[in-house]
């Protein structure tokens, strides 16, 4: 990077359109102003954030769930503090600013000729909407594709539209979960672990990467049933999210033990995570 | 490094020289008792620069890292946004600046300008300052009943980092260049060569300063040690816990902390700045994200954390420095006893009990 480039400076860009996810959470689509900025940009790798400025508001760091196959870029925001909340009242043609991309994300190429297990639990699914999209696209680099995502309720599964296409698509094994069912869900009932029991599934253990994004409680029970199927700590890989100022390792308040989230992460091994020497 | 004499009588023509050259100089001032501080030389106050007093509780960082600091004014125009980066780097020369804070600095250069991004408000700050170090020799006035210099290996006199060092020897002081633009001031006829006497005098004067420190803390590496071996106990991080107030002292008096937050505030109408403001770890709200979530919600996790930041051999190697300066600051304004010093000796004391080796049977 250039050595003279202003780390914090954030770029202008314009809100295309906004798309209703489930409650509370709202897909942005968005572009750069200056289109060199975007090209730039596009570079970025599955697993990677952005910081985006509301200002007057504050800067955020939120999760990139595009693919840099896809043509968009966008991001799914949850409304939980004032900068999603100044975001969620945007509208179209509205300027706002972004920099990025940051963090160390998935290395795709590394996980080239395994099977890929995707374990996503409410909007955890949003980081890793990124990887499953991007291994669809180049679905001939791995072998076996599994997802299971879970959410609380059927009206709280994310990315609706893509869960549909990924169910009926042959390359993926896709299983859905609810914790607690509702009028009209035909589905499996209970948490996400519970679907590598279900009949039929069958999780492979060897050469197999397993990508686990979601609430604590859901992330220490799918790390235990996984560990216990036999997959290696070093071949879990899961994203975190800490409070973050910087995004660039400077500001201090993503440090985990011995790690930078922002620039060391946000993508950790459960086996880094372990040595982090804190909980996270 | 080359090595001059200045007489004591034309030892504040260093200022004049730096002042002749455009520097803002900031030096050292004294009040009554520990009130001490660093201000801007003027000619009115040029002749009450001192030498020997308590280094001030805050150190001079914050003339490279400012408390609040602008970062850009963004303006809001017929529906575009103007965002312009603000940088403000004055010439600034630190008189009298002592061997723990030039520590200090030599930090901040290796975390803010080191490793994939440098921060380039620091750096264009920093390229603007020129530090005149001042060896601590004074035993009485210089030594505060806090100083580990000694043991963090910082002091009593810097090693490298400054631009010009300076040395009271008595009657004369000696100058020492660390920089080549310290070393352009020796062509001033203020600077006269020195002999084989001074130098011996400077280690004479060295050896016996080192002797009169009050506080070496000498388990300082033994804590690193332990501290990135993992092997402190929960109950000696509990312990230093139930004494943090939680007021963030200790971080805004240290020279080697690095944390900031980021606010954006309204500066006009269509205008807003974002600035850059000190934060502290010992604050609750450091780790706490929207929704209310805080991986680091018990007090003693943040004080775990400001140690082991400080003490772990992972960060050391990381930026090859080590966040702690010595300079005892943090031991002199913790209300609750939990300065670097104290917290060295809890942690020696939970060690020693827990690594008792039982006596062997004859």
């Amino acid at each position: 990077m250039n050595a003279n480039e202003n780390i914090y400076l954030p770029k202008p860009a314009v809100l295309d359109r906004v798309v209703d996810d489930i409650a509370e959470v709202k897909t942005f689509y968005w572009h750069f102003e200056d289109p060199e900025e975007q090209k730039k940009f596009r570079q970025f790798r599955p697993g990677q954030f952005a910081q985006v400025s509301l200002f007057g508001v504050g800067e955020f760091p939120a999760s990139l769930p595009p693919s840099p196959t896809e043509n968009e870029t966008f991001f799914t925001i949850r409304q939980v503090g004032s900068c999603t909340e100044a975001l969620h009242q945007l509208k179209p043609g509205a300027k706002f600013a972004v920099r990025g991309p940051y963090g160390n994300g998935f290395r795709m190429e590394d996980y080239h000729g395994q099977n890929l297990v995707f374990v996503a639990g409410g909007i955890g699914l949003i980081p890793l909407r990124s990887c499953i999209v991007y291994a669809l696209a180049n679905r001939d680099q791995f072998k076996r594709i599994q997802i299971f995502y879970g959410s609380k309720t059927p009206k709280e599964l994310m990315y609706l539209p893509n869960l549909r296409e990924w169910e009926q698509s042959d390359g993926v094994e896709c299983h859905l979960t609810v914790d607690r069912t509702a009028n009209g869900w035909n589905g499996h009932v209970g948490v996400v672990g519970s679907l590598f029991k279900k009949p039929g599934v069958d999780v492979p253990v060897h050469n197999t990467t397993a990508f686990v994004c979601g609430p604590p409680i859901m992330f220490r029970f799918v790390i235990k049933d996984l560990l216990a199927m036999g997959l290696p700590e070093t071949r879990i890989v899961s994203t975190l999210e800490r409070y973050m100022k910087c995004g660039v390792g400077k500001c201090g308040h993503c440090c985990i033990g011995v790690a930078y989230v922002c620039v060391d992460g946000p993508v950790f091994t459960y086996q880094q995570i372990q040595k982090l020497g804190e909980d996270i | 490094m080359k090595a001059r004499i200045v007489a004591r009588a034309d030892v504040l023509k260093i200022v004049d020289l730096l002042r002749a050259q455009g520097y803002e100089v900031l030096a050292p001032f004294g009040g009554r008792g520990r009130d001490t501080c660093f201000d801007t030389v003027t000619d009115e106050n040029r002749n009450a620069i001192q030498f020997h007093l308590a280094n001030p509780y805050y150190p001079p960082k914050r003339f490279v890292l400012p408390p609040i600091e602008r970062l850009f004014k963004i303006r809001k125009h017929n529906g575009t946004l103007q965002i312009e980066p603000t940088t403000k780097a004055p010439r600034r020369a630190f008189f009298g600046i002592r061997s723990c804070d030039v520590a200090g600095i030599a930090h901040l250069d290796r975390f803010y300008l080191g490793r994939d991004f440098r921060d380039n408000y620091y750096e264009q700050r920093r390229k603007n300052i020129f530090l005149v170090n001042l060896v601590c020799t004074d035993p009485e006035r210089d030594i505060g009943d806090e100083c580990f210099c000694l043991c963090a290996d910082t002091g009593p006199a810097a090693r490298e980092h400054f631009d010009l060092q300076l040395m009271d020897l008595g009657d004369e002081f000696m100058a020492v260049a660390g920089t080549p633009a310290g070393e352009a001031l020796f062509a001033d006829s203020i600077f006269k060569k020195g002999t084989e006497a001074h130098v011996e005098k400077r280690r004479v004067i060295l050896a016996e300063v080192r002797k009169r420190f009050k506080n070496t803390t000498s388990w300082f590496p033994a804590t690193v040690r332990y501290v990135s071996q993992g092997k402190i106990l929960e109950k000696t991080w509990e312990e230093i816990g139930r004494r943090c107030l939680e007021c963030g002292g200790c971080t805004y008096v240290c020279p080697a902390c690095t944390c900031f937050t980021v606010s954006d505030r309204q500066s006009g109408p269509d205008e807003i700045e974002r600035v850059r403001l000190w934060d502290s770890c010992a604050l609750a709200g450091f780790t706490r994200m929207a929704g209310g979530h805080n991986p680091r919600r018990a007090v003693h996790d943040r004080r775990n954390r400001r140690f082991f930041r400080k003490l772990a051999h992972y960060f050391i190697q990381r930026e090859l420095s080590v966040a702690c300066v010595g300079c005892g600051r943090c031991a002199a304004v913790c209300h609750g006893d939990i300065g670097m010093p104290s917290v060295v000796e809890m942690i020696r004391r939970a060690t020693a009990e827990t690594e008792k080796i039982p006596p062997q049977p004859a």
